[in-house]
């Protein structure tokens, strides 16, 4: 089998690109890039905890991308994964809330989680492959109709009469994920990403006809119609399958790390998403390995920011450039190609 | 009451504005075969840059001009990406946003590291037209507004011009339907590209000022609250057309103030509450129009796609 390189190449050199533009803001605001680098590896993957950490961030967005990259395939904008998700986790904790102590609270939890992003998801699929509306616009919008409505949810109709803040009570104890690694956040939520989640999106994609499907109707929607392929069935169920995927990175967050769902439950994880899907090429294992890449920028800039007192924004920054030096990437390698620099 | 009617009215006036300024550049550009998504960012940077004009000068005239330039850079920037490097429009429109956001995240942390947040001491206020202003409920409304409401009236009318009975405009369209077709007759798509974004630029740069320095004195990452991608449904509804965009933007302006209002309105254990629900009414409105009147909109055929001479 002969690999192919390409997509390495194109991942490679987006992040060199990044880095090299990243480096000029640091020297702008009278940072040592090298040592700003150096803390943002550290902070990521200086010692056993912290490389734990880097996956309990892994597993959210991780899951996400997986489902973003379904839609993406079949060139189907979803930018509404940030709604999915709080969606998602609301209508999860609201079954784990009103289910209480009962040995199935945890599964019928997540059932109601990825039938909460599946649900919010559908109805810019139906608009998408039923009348032609521009998903973009559609999925963008709500996100913040999902937002304000579960805002309103907490700070009124399920506020925990416990605290101050707009959230909702704990969940039941048979809701919480167990923890797999002691004295870390470590939970199984992570385990089922990586290992029933990852492989079935894998399977999904690479090995069934639908897979196949999502990938003619991205690619020639016209000969996809001529080859008896149903275009709006797949565009629809691919958006459905990436929103139903995000509700259930939500309630994963709340389930194993929260314990009760926030407003703040999502820092972007939905946009995110999208930058991981283009750098990793809407391949799953790509994805995986741009999942783990993202989510050590984020905890290691953290640890950064804190060290070197520099301000927040670095990491979407980072995001928006490397989506950038993604489409770029294609170009420069093109252009080497031409002269016969690198073959691929 | 008459009053507060009045009220609701006048105020619908400041927020149609921020939407009609704002779709009437979205509609310029996609007029020529552009679909901008980086509305948002060019939204939020003509915001930022704005605030910090007229934080730094104390002169909300410099500030409205930071805010014009802020937004013609960062469209000049998409533009390049999407004419200059032919990379995907709506792929590149996302990352514009995520980068205005990480941007401006950052150097407002950074140019006002510790203390209180900064704010403006004084807005732009409204300038009442002498006589006009006098006449009785639709003075309020109409004649006693800043100049952001003046210009987004004057505006319109100009750009319906400008794209439909100038040679400029006819040109642009050609683009719009056709940028090969219109290449080979000689017209120059790349230069007239770039005109069309400068002048997205200046309008939804100036939108976003208006946030800043006329409507909140204030800055905040997230202002601009999609009201970039409102004005995208905007234009669709208003079938890329500026009368169009203008009616639409009115609508949801209305929708917006609305929500507003009634929060004001409430008073009592359920003000709040009903307040916080109504937040989520401009988007759902918007999503409901594109819903009923987006299903056959027509837009500019090469409308988002890549075009490659030879």
């Amino acid at each position: 089998m002969e690999l192919n390189l390409k997509p390495l190449y194109r991942a490679v050199l987006a992040i060199a690109l990044t880095f090299l533009a990243t480096s000029i803001l640091f020297i702008f605001t009278g940072a040592n890039p090298f040592l700003a680098f150096y803390y943002i590896f550290h902070g990521a993957f200086g010692n056993e905890l912290l490389i734990i950490e880097t996956l309990v961030r892994t597993s959210p967005i991780l899951l996400i991308s997986l489902g973003l990259a379904i839609s993406f395939k079949c060139k189907v904008w979803n930018i509404g994964a940030e709604g999915q998700l709080y969606i998602g986790a609301m209508l999860g904790t609201i079954a784990a809330l009103f289910m209480g102590e009962f040995f199935l609270t945890l599964p019928i939890a997540i059932i109601f989680s990825i039938l909460g992003g599946a649900a919010w998801a559908s109805i810019p699929a139906f608009m998408k492959a039923k009348l032609g509306i521009n998903e973009v616009i559609t999925t963008f919008l709500m996100n913040y109709v999902a937002i304000n409505l579960v805002q309103w949810l907490l700070a009124f109709p399920f506020k925990s009469p416990e605290t101050l803040f707009p959230e909702s009570s704990r969940i039941p104890y048979s809701a919480i994920f167990p923890i797999i690694i002691n004295h870390t956040r470590f939970h199984l939520g992570i385990l089922i990403t990586f290992i029933i989640i990852l492989p079935l999106i894998y399977f999904l994609m690479m090995k069934t006809t639908f897979g196949f499907k999502l990938k003619v109707v991205g690619e020639n929607p016209e000969a996809a119609k001529y080859s008896g392929i149903s275009v709006s069935t797949t565009i629809f169920m691919a958006l459905v399958i990436s929103g139903a995927l995000a509700g259930m990175a939500g309630f994963f967050e709340v389930a194993g790390i929260q314990y009760r769902m926030r407003p703040t439950i999502s820092p972007g994880y939905g946009y995110t998403g999208i930058v991981i899907a283009l750098l990793g090429q809407n391949h799953p294992i790509g994805i995986t390995l741009a999942s783990i890449f993202i989510a050590a920028i984020i905890n290691g800039a953290s640890t950064m920011s804190r060290i070197l007192n520099q301000p927040q924004g670095i990491v979407d920054f980072i995001q928006g450039m490397l989506i950038i030096m993604v489409l770029a990437s294609e170009i420069i390698l093109r252009y080497l190609e031409k002269r016969e620099v690198i073959k691929t | 009451m008459i009053e507060l009617i009045i009220g609701l009215l006048a105020t619908t006036m400041a927020t149609s504005t921020v939407l009609i300024l704002a779709s009437l550049g979205e509609t310029i550009v996609e007029r020529g075969g552009i679909l901008n998504l980086g509305i948002e960012g060019i939204m939020l940077i003509g915001a930022f840059s704005g605030f910090i004009g007229a934080y730094f000068t104390k002169n909300l005239w410099i500030g409205l001009l930071m805010a014009i330039i802020g937004g013609i850079l960062i469209a000049i920037i998409f533009g390049f990406l999407i004419i200059k490097l032919n990379l995907n429009q709506v792929i590149s429109g996302l990352a514009i946003n995520l980068l205005t956001y990480g941007l401006c995240l950052y150097f407002f942390r950074y140019i006002f590291s510790q203390g209180a947040l900064p704010y403006l001491s004084e807005l732009i206020t409204p300038i009442p037209i002498p006589f006009l202003s006098q006449i009785p409920i639709i003075g309020p409304i109409f004649f006693n507004q800043t100049i952001f409401v003046y210009i987004a009236f004057i505006s319109t009318p100009i750009v319906y011009y400008l794209l439909f009975k100038t040679s400029f405009g006819l040109r642009l369209r050609a683009i719009g339907e056709d940028p090969s077709i219109a290449y080979r007759l000689g017209i120059k798509v790349d230069k007239l590209r770039f005109i069309a974004l400068i002048l997205e630029g200046i309008f939804v740069g100036m939108a976003g000022g208006m946030l800043c320095i006329s409507m909140f004195n204030v800055f905040d990452v997230r202002i601009t609250g999609a009201k970039g991608f409102v004005a995208i449904s905007i234009v669709i509804l208003g079938r890329w057309n500026p009368i169009g965009a203008f009616g639409g933007a009115l609508i949801f302006g209305f929708t917006e103030a609305l929500s507003l209002w009634i929060g004001t309105l409430i008073v009592g254990p359920l003000s709040a509450s009903m307040s916080q629900l109504l937040s989520i009414l401009p988007y759902s409105v918007a999503i409901i129009a594109l819903l009923i009147g987006g299903r056959r909109a027509k837009g500019p055929a090469s409308l988002g796609s890549i075009f490659l001479k030879e």
